[in-house]
């Protein structure tokens, strides 16, 4: 397992030379603490973006929960609930590493092959990871607005950096989108 | 490679949770430290060349019969070498300030360290007495700021108590 720093270690090393620019790792630590709290923003709110992500899944597809669905009986959907908490956690890992090596050796590595053995459906896999993206960006952003949550708004006071985390969203993207192509 | 990261996450994982608040106030003071640990492997990367040039010349001024014929700084080849090794010692040094952990040192240089130099039949001494230098070389804030030289001289002595 790899994180931001030693990702640069291993690659230097490779040509036996000293680490050469140290800008971007200079960057990681001036904004550790954004990263800290992108990645508890996630940890706190784990559970309900879980259920929310495959009910939101079963949604959009009631044919899961039917008999001989893949969420159905109650059985296979603890299974995919799990399954989805196992997903966010290896992206959560990731995040705070900064480095998709934990996600990518742990979890993604033989996972379409299993879900294939298993029969699990590839899309609706995807459609789950999907929902989890949006709901991790939402969480890092920390941006609710009048026109989604309508009624429900519940503003957690100011945003503390005017660019709203920017890059660590795109970040925490990647990871999803990882395990949307190694599903794929 | 073993870092704070990298052991608080081994240690989340192995017990299937989430990074907990805990979890994060170890990184948090990990990333609290490596400003310093930066600018010491900034300056130490930026004089590699220098730092090791200079305590391989002590060790060697310190133990001239190396230079004897047969003995392990005789020949140029030798001499190369030698000067290598001391700069391998500095340049995974730099790599665990970078990393904040000894895991570049534990992993790629001091795993098998003793059965090599056994092997090879080389003093361990000599190093100690080059590690030694650098590590009094340093001279704070004329070098680098003070807790930057902190970070780095724990580190030379972590090596030095390896290789006695």
């Amino acid at each position: 397992m790899l994180d931001a720093f030693s990702r640069a270690v291993v690659s230097a090393d490779a040509s036996t030379a000293p680490v050469g620019d140290l800008s971007a790792l200079k960057a990681f630590v001036a904004s550790g603490n954004r990263r800290l709290d992108a990645v508890n923003a996630i940890a706190s709110n784990a559970s309900c973006m879980v259920s929310d992500a495959i009910a939101g899944m079963i949604c959009e597809n009631q044919g899961l929960i039917q008999a001989g669905g893949n969420c159905y009986p109650n059985r296979r959907m603890a299974a995919c609930l799990r399954d989805g908490e196992i997903v966010l956690r290896y992206v959560t890992y990731a995040l705070l590493a900064g480095d998709a090596s934990v996600l990518d050796d742990r979890c993604l590595n033989g996972l379409k092959e299993t879900y294939a053995a298993l029969g699990v459906p590839g899309t609706s896999t995807v459609r789950a990871v999907q929902i989890m993206k949006a709901q991790a960006t939402a969480h890092i952003q920390d941006s609710p607005s009048e026109a989604r949550a309508g009624a429900r708004l519940r503003k957690m006071g100011s945003p503390v950096v005017d660019d709203r985390c920017a890059s660590l969203v795109a970040e925490a993207g990647s990871y999803f989108d990882r395990v949307i192509s190694a599903l794929g | 490679m073993k870092s704070v990261v990298t052991t608080v996450i081994a240690a989340a994982d192995a017990a299937g949770r989430f990074p907990s608040t805990s979890d994060l106030e170890s990184v948090q003071g990990s990333l609290q430290r490596a400003a310093a640990r930066m600018e010491a492997a900034e300056k130490l990367s930026g004089n590699l060349d220098n730092v090791a040039k200079e305590a391989y010349d002590a060790c060697i001024a310190k133990y001239p019969y190396l230079n004897n014929a047969g003995e392990a700084n005789s020949t140029d080849t030798f001499k190369a070498k030698c000067m290598r090794d001391v700069k391998h010692y500095m340049r995974l040094i730099s790599y665990s300030l970078i990393v904040g952990g000894t895991g570049p040192l534990d992993e790629w240089g001091i795993a098998g360290q003793r059965e090599v130099y056994r092997a090879l039949n080389l003093p361990t001494g000599p190093y100690v007495a080059a590690l030694s230098f650098a590590r009094n070389r340093g001279c704070a804030p004329r070098d680098m700021s003070a807790q930057a030289l902190t970070e780095y001289n724990a580190l030379v002595d972590y090596v030095i108590n390896s290789l006695s």
